[in-house]
């Protein structure tokens, strides 16, 4: 335990530790010490900005994704399920994925405004589409013998969908669900650079065009930082709802 | 009671036109334990599966009590070869026994008595809390039929569930099986390729032939009830119906090759 944790600090703290001594005496004013990042970093966020720009774009991000969650498992599910709805939709939604959602900010400027919708807006519309195409191919690949038991105990409808068909569906609807918190994070950043009055990504932008440097440098740390805790905070979800799968895969290595 | 009138089912595809049965006839009277063998490829799973309810017949029909089957009938359950996929890996010993009976609206005490009494009779009383990954194969297919039985079903079909456990499971759970049909008073179709489990275990045995599928002999089982697997297997009679069974196996062998 002591040792793993030893292997997973490691690196970081070489990393941190030979930035410190490269920049220690830095003057170049593009890249100050870090010395100087980490004091303007506890200046400039431990203060009115958690609730004037950390919450409001936590909370975007946290409403764009939940949105992108429950329409890409529900239209997921549907898909999966049948043959034919599969076949009308794949071309439409493979075109659908193939485009990068930053194109989309200024068509959806256009019709939602430049408000928190818009910014919710385009967190949905990059996050979704890993989460559905994962929970489609999930859904279709129920094994057979479960939907035969779940028949023969005439096992259908609501707990049939509980049961069988998202239980089964799950490991790969955490895989997108993966994929698709890194794709919010950075959607969150990228549609406050955008007509914005708060947020993390405005703020950043702030920094740099006021040449305040080393807050500007401290709000990229800040935003890796987030980013490490909101996949730690996945892992601690995933780890609850697959549990049997580790297991599982667990117990088939071992037979 | 379970009839099968006349099936026949043709698989359709690729340009190919495979007759797996041919017409089978037969029926299976209440509380009677029969076990049907043929050869590898007879359409042995494919007949289950259009019992179940699984499979549309091409033409002939299935009456379980009487009525017609058009999908899974109530009161039927099935106990698949592949104990492992078809147990679900998200759920605990018990709650795989209890989903069939919350799906019939049972109240939960009641619920409960029945998920005792079953793991017990397949002696997991003390695996309740366990993921079925952390089973052996012999005792997840203990869990299935702890299920089968919780569910207390008219007919219980079983698709060789003993194919993929080692031999020593295999004897314990064929007496187990024979145990459970007793208590239960269930009316149980086995489908083996094992001729020897099927004379061991049943009251009748259904020959068939290969594909095309009809059936060759129905064969009274005349052992006595009480089954050992020292004994009986020793049995004269028991070396002369297996002997019998694996004389009509080859002879419907040799007319599919001719």
């Amino acid at each position: 335990m002591i040792k793993r944790i030893v292997f997973l600090l490691a690196l970081p703290i070489v990393l941190v530790a030979g930035w410190w001594f490269v920049s220690a005496g830095s003057t170049d004013f593009y890249r100050p010490p870090l010395a100087t990042i980490l004091k303007a970093f506890a200046d400039t966020w431990f203060g009115e900005r958690i609730t004037h720009d950390i919450l409001p774009s936590l909370a975007r991000l946290a409403a764009g994704y939940l949105v992108a969650l429950v329409v890409g498992i529900a239209v997921g599910v549907a898909i999966g399920r049948s043959r034919r709805l599969r076949a009308a939709t794949e071309p439409a939604l493979e075109f659908l994925r193939a485009i990068p959602p930053p194109v989309l900010v200024p068509i959806i400027i256009l019709f939602a405004g430049i408000g928190d919708l818009m910014k919710v807006l385009v967190i949905v519309s990059g996050c979704l589409w890993p989460i559905l195409l994962n929970t489609v191919e999930g859904v279709r690949a129920v094994d057979e013998v479960l939907a035969d038991t779940c028949r023969t105990y005439q096992i259908g409808g609501w707990r049939r969908l509980t049961h069988l068909t998202l239980r089964a569906a799950s490991p790969q609807i955490v895989t997108g669900a993966r994929q698709a918190l890194s794709i919010g994070i950075i959607l969150m950043v990228i549609s406050e650079m955008f007509a914005a009055q708060s947020g993390l990504g405005f703020t950043v932008i702030q920094f740099q065009r006021g040449f305040q440097i080393p807050e500007m440098w401290s709000g990229v740390l800040l935003l890796g930082l987030l980013g490490v805790a909101l996949s730690l905070a996945f892992r601690l979800v995933e780890r609850r709802a697959l549990g049997w799968y580790h297991g599982l895969r667990a117990a088939d290595r071992e037979w | 009671m379970l009839e099968v009138n006349g099936i026949r089912k043709v698989y359709d595809g690729h340009g190919r036109r495979v007759e797996a049965i041919g017409d089978l006839t037969f029926s299976v009277a209440d509380r009677e334990f029969v076990c049907v063998v043929g050869p590898s490829g007879c359409g042995k799973t494919t007949l289950l599966r259009c019992i179940a309810g699984l499979l549309e017949p091409t033409a002939g029909e299935v009456l379980v009590d009487g009525r017609p089957v058009s999908g899974p009938p109530p009161g039927l359950a099935l106990v698949f070869q592949e104990y492992g996929r078809s147990l679900f890996p998200w759920m605990r010993v018990r709650e795989n026994v209890e989903l069939p009976l919350r799906e019939k609206r049972l109240p939960a005490a009641r619920r409960a008595e029945l998920v005792d009494t079953a793991l017990d009779a397949v002696g997991l009383s003390d695996a309740h809390r366990a993921y079925p990954w952390q089973l052996s194969g012999g005792m997840q297919q203990r869990v299935a039929i702890a299920r089968a039985i919780a569910y207390e079903p008219g007919v219980l079909l079983m698709d060789e569930p003993f194919a993929a456990v080692d031999a020593q499971t295999r004897a314990d759970l064929e007496d187990l099986i024979r145990t459970v049909w007793q208590r239960l008073g269930v009316t149980l179709l086995f489908v083996t390729h094992d001729i020897d489990e099927s004379v061991y275990l049943s009251q009748r045995v259904i020959i068939l032939s290969s594909a095309p599928t009809h059936v060759v002999e129905s064969l009274d089982v005349d052992l006595p009830d009480m089954r050992d697997q020292l004994s009986t297997r020793a049995d004269p009679r028991f070396t002369e119906l297996r002997g019998h069974v694996y004389a009509q196996i080859q002879k419907a062998k040799q007319e599919a090759r001719t």
